[in-house]
């Protein structure tokens, strides 16, 4: 499923404008993205938490050609499913 | 880096300042969301999310475990875990000098 799907089926199972959703779905990937952007934590009950990562950076290599490269330090976030979305996600 | 943390009380106040309905309504439609977030990520093994990321299934095979504190082996059985793969757009945001 995408993002266009998925504001769809939220549309229809909620009887709204398919503009409503796509707001409504638009500004909850939003608030999750600007918490992170910000390095908070973001954690959603059921579903599961985000949290940013900062790595230094270091000297690494191409290990195809074993040339030397400068590894800039960068943030990744970091997804933990929930219990509840692991035991759905099995069951 | 602070030590805030996004709830879903918080998202829920984030909709309300975009939208005109009242939190009541949005808190359900939030719920609603991650109801089909979840049913897709079992049912299609992949939710994509463009300009953030995508959440996807897969599965593990069983493997011998052990328990620590008893030394015990034992088999741990095969499951379907879930993992985030980061945007290149939302991970250009997060790193804007790389």
């Amino acid at each position: 499923m995408n993002k266009s799907e998925l504001i769809k089926t939220l549309a229809e199972r909620k009887g709204l404008h398919v503009d409503e959703s796509a707001k409504i779905v638009g500004a909850f990937m939003d608030a999750i993205k600007e918490a992170l952007l910000q390095g908070d934590r973001v954690e959603i009950r059921g579903f599961g938490s985000f949290k940013l990562k900062s790595y230094k950076g270091y000297q690494g290599r191409n290990p195809k050609t074993g040339d030397m490269v400068e590894v800039q330090p960068k943030n990744l976030p970091f997804f933990r499913p929930g219990k509840e979305l692991k035991e759905y996600i099995n069951s | 880096m602070s030590s805030r943390t996004l709830t879903k009380a918080g998202i829920v106040d984030y909709i309300y300042e975009k939208t005109n309905k009242n939190r009541a309504e949005i808190k359900e439609l939030v719920e609603t969301t991650l109801d089909i977030m979840k049913e897709a990520i079992k049912k299609d093994h992949a939710l994509l999310v463009s300009g953030f990321g995508k959440f996807e299934a897969y599965d593990k095979r069983a493997r011998k475990g052990r328990n620590p504190q008893t030394n015990q082996t034992i088999t741990l059985p095969p499951r379907k875990v879930v993992v985030f793969r980061l945007s290149r757009k939302f991970r250009a945001e997060l790193n804007p000098l790389e």
